[in-house]
């Protein structure tokens, strides 16, 4: 291809018109080459979605950090919002407050869970006593089986689940006020003006 | 405070670059010395900048300064200082300033390199060098900024990517590939700076051969280098997954290699020259594109970081360096024209020629190949993947031609052979490979790449061999010098020849490692309890016991290691683990590799039962293996041979040459 452009233009055989239409070469190149490029965006290869959305959340009985036992069946009658998460996480700081302030405003019609991914009680305490502790319970997974059921790829993935226990939505790292807002609308419930 | 400086660096160092780019064109214009010497000062300036922010960043990981993002993200209290200090290019925002501190780093060295010389060519090499500096400096200070602060302050983090912390080798693997990645803005800026002055004749050629081959060494050990993490570390037994970012750290040393090639043309002959343009913007670009798809999650991979905001900045230089560079081609094409034509259809020349044709398609089809999946997509096609298979059969039967090449081109004259010579020349060589293949038919081997590399290799090991001896002869018998004498005297004196001699040797020698490590090795996967056996490929294997335990230097590392005794060709016990680190939800291989010159006992533990104490392991035995990291050496040693500045013609000029980043060295140099 390029290889004839190796000769020089002076000699070139059809010159008048190659002199014409070369420029063509560059969009003929660039064009394809961004199109091409361009379709990868707004994918992040990161996530797939979740096969739990519409189907009942996978249940679970786990021992909280305050001793007593907490399973799926006892949290089910209300909207739920189950956070996966660990005290080494950094982006975990950063939603922490986003949560307290979801307890804050949605009070008694929203239930909580923190479940703790591969991290130890001395460690939740830890963050707890310094970021501030919401009073929902913190379960501790020490097998990691629950993450392993929830499909947990890696803290802090929050799901969504309705009253009668469905999966509805998932949030790949830290929630925002809007994305609690919006998931819980989703499940029909607002927010105390 | 101090991450607060960092950031202030980058942003002088952005308005530095702007001043370097706006000087270095206005000053060449005018022809004004002045600002020409500020232009240059400029550069220092910048690469003193990003080193600047580079120490900081380098600091704030080694004191754990969970303030910044980029530290709580990718650092832990508990992260030894060795991995938090190569933590620099373990994410997205460092190793863009860590490519931004090699980028000034070569654009420093380019400019002081040249600053009394090329007074034409100068100038714009330096406004391409800033121009591309400025690029790197906007990113950092808009959408990859690694100074970004976070309050509440974290009191720990995840620490580093777990494969980067499983293995020193991220220490080497990166920056040599970082080095090559940035080297080739260099000769892209000489590119653009001839093709803008219409200097166009053989003085770029000449700078920029020099300047291509650095970056391509280093490009070289680092994909050799990153094979071997790769096989060292994911615990697959293989070394090469056509991963998408492999293959774009092997398209732009695909074109780099067609350009090594196609220059001597262009500087012996004057032909080939706008395609030695073309090949080096298309390097340019291909690095570019490279870090594009490392580094925006376009495609899926290993090495994909998380989707961010970088994409489009990328996609936007890529679009402006391969359109404005290929307009400026098309417009100097009157130009370009060659000094004369390639003379005869058997001669050097032709053979460069098919060189770059074949270098050409292996980089079509792994372009391809790499962006198929994107492609499907743009149509509507749903998502697909491109495996190893497909770029194995298509870039076989090439890459199999380029070595037969390999050992016809060399030996052929410049401008044209008769018949008769190159049967003289080539008849013995022809005759040694058939019976290299009849040799290892004969030994029963029946797997037919191996078998084909092998005779061609001999083929062209033969012929090198000959010219080798010949000519050491020759010059022997001329100058009564011994033949070890004769042979180091003529290789000093034709470095770019015996050089390039010596870089094919170590290229053969990987085509024959790779053959047969590919087809020819064995594996077997059982699960043990302690005390039980297994037997591999002439290998007993004893699983003797089970263990957890945090790392010494790191105790929030759990590993899991069952510890094996093995017996065979080699003998020894090795313990082989699987780590579970807070940073990954999987657990990470820590594959043990027994290395000797036949072949490799390459032990991995896929899965575990605590309680039973059983676990379940994947050996393999690769032959061979060994003498790909030896032939990747030996590449990289010709090629610096070849470049090794002349001590004797140019004496004054060898102490600036010497600050020229060059990895080996020969003995004597």
């Amino acid at each position: 291809m390029a290889l004839d452009q190796a000769q020089p233009s002076r000699s070139w055989p059809r010159g008048a018109l190659w002199r014409r239409l070369r420029w063509i070469v560059v969009p003929i190149v660039v064009v394809p080459l961004t199109a091409v490029l361009f379709t990868g965006f707004g994918r992040d290869p990161s996530v797939i979605p979740s096969p739990l959305i519409g189907k009942p959340m996978p249940s679970f009985s786990l021992t909280a950090l305050d001793g007593h036992t907490v399973s799926s069946a006892e949290l089910a009658g209300k909207p739920l919002i189950v956070n996966f998460w660990a005290s080494w996480c950094a982006p975990c700081v950063q939603e922490h407050p986003v949560l307290l302030d979801t307890a804050r405003r949605y009070g008694e019609r929203v239930a909580i869970v923190g479940i703790l991914y591969n991290d130890t009680a001395e460690g939740a305490a830890g963050f707890l006593a310094r970021y501030g502790d919401g009073g929902w319970p913190d379960l501790l997974d020490p097998s990691g089986g629950t993450a392993v059921s929830f499909g947990v790829t890696g803290p802090p993935e929050t799901f969504f689940v309705d009253a009668s226990g469905v999966v509805r939505g998932k949030q790949f790292g830290p929630v925002t006020a809007d994305v609690v807002t919006a998931q819980l609308a989703a499940l029909g419930v607002k927010a105390t003006p | 405070m101090l991450p607060t400086l960092g950031h202030a660096a980058i942003v002088v160092g952005l308005a530095t670059s702007v001043f370097a780019v706006v000087a270095f064109v206005v000053g060449g214009r005018r022809a004004d010395a002045t600002l020409l010497a500020a232009a240059r000062r400029g550069i220092y300036l910048t690469f003193g900048l990003a080193l600047a922010a580079s120490l900081v960043m380098v600091t704030s990981l080694l004191t754990h300064d969970f303030s910044v993002l980029y530290v709580a993200n990718n650092n832990a209290t508990t992260t030894p200082p060795f991995f938090s200090v190569i933590s620099l290019w373990a994410a997205l925002e460092g190793s863009i300033l860590f490519w931004t501190l090699l980028l000034t780093g070569y654009a420093s060295l380019v400019i002081y390199r040249y600053r009394d010389r090329h007074r034409q060519l100068m100038p714009w090499t330096g406004a391409t060098l800033a121009a591309i500096a400025t690029f790197f400096f906007a990113v950092m200070t808009w959408p990859g900024n690694p100074f970004i602060r976070t309050t509440p302050v974290a009191t720990e983090g995840p620490g580093p990517n777990a494969l980067l912390q499983n293995n020193p080798f991220m220490g080497l693997h990166p920056p040599l590939l970082y080095l090559g990645y940035t080297g080739m803005a260099v000769p892209f800026a000489f590119g653009i700076a001839a093709l803008v002055t219409r200097r166009t004749n053989e003085e770029w050629l000449a700078i920029v051969r020099r300047w291509t081959i650095v970056p391509w060494i280093f490009l070289s050990l680092g994909i050799t280098a990153g094979a071997w993490w790769s096989y060292e570390v994911l615990g697959w037994g293989g070394y090469w997954a056509w991963d998408p970012v492999e293959n774009a750290a092997l398209l732009p040393w695909l074109t780099a290699t067609a350009f090594i090639h196609a220059s001597m043309v262009a500087e012996r002959r004057g032909a080939l020259k706008v395609w030695s343009s073309a090949l080096v913007l298309a390097t340019f670009v291909l690095t570019l594109v490279g870090t594009f798809l490392t580094r925006s999650g376009v495609v899926a991979s290993v090495h994909s970081f998380t989707q961010s905001a970088i994409g489009p900045w990328f996609l936007a230089a890529i679009v402006i360096s391969l359109g404005g560079g290929l307009s400026l081609l098309i417009w100097r094409l009157p130009d370009l024209h060659d000094r004369d034509r390639p003379a005869a259809t058997v001669s050097r020349e032709s053979a460069f020629l098919f060189n770059n044709v074949l270098f050409l398609g292996l980089t079509f089809a792994v372009l391809f190949g790499t962006l198929l999946p994107l492609i499907v997509e743009l149509f509507g096609g749903g998502t697909i993947s491109v495996g190893a298979p497909w770029f194995d059969r298509v870039n076989v039967p090439i890459f199999l031609a380029l070595v037969f090449l390999m050992g016809v081109g060399p030996a052929l004259p410049w401008g044209g052979t008769s018949w008769k010579t190159a049967q003289e020349r080539f008849g013995i060589p022809i005759l040694a490979g058939v019976a290299a293949v009849v040799l290892v038919l004969a030994l029963g081997m029946r797997a037919p790449a191996p078998i084909a590399t092998i005779g061609l290799a001999v083929f062209v090991a033969v012929v090198m061999g000959d010219e080798v001896v010949r000519g050491t002869r020759v010059r022997g018998r001329a100058r009564h010098e011994g033949p070890p004498t004769a042979l180091w005297r003529l290789a000093t004196r034709n470095r770019r020849r015996y050089g390039g001699y010596l870089a094919h040797a170590g290229v053969l020698v990987m085509a024959i490692a790779i053959s047969i490590s590919a087809t020819l090795g064995t594996d077997a996967t059982a699960t043990l309890t302690p005390g039980q056996t297994m037997q591999v490929a002439g290998y007993t294997l004893t699983y003797r016991d089970f263990a957890n335990e945090a790392l010494p230097d790191n105790a929030s590392v759990i590993e899991h290691r069952a510890e094996i005794a093995y017996a065979g060709p080699q003998t020894g016990t090795l313990t082989t683990a699987l780590r579970d680190y807070p940073s990954s939800t999987t657990p990470i291989a820590t594959p043990a590799v027994r290395t000797s010159l036949g072949e490799d006992l390459y032990v991995t533990l896929i899965a575990y039962d605590p309680t039973a104490k059983s676990a379940t392991l994947h050996v393999f035995v690769n032959p061979g293996v060994m003498w790909i990291w030896l032939g990747g050496g030996i590449l990289g040693l010709g090629a610096a041979f070849a470049i090794w500045p002349d001590r004797r013609r140019l004496p004054a000029e060898v102490a600036e040459e010497l600050t020229a980043p060059a990895p080996s060295a020969p003995a004597e140099a």
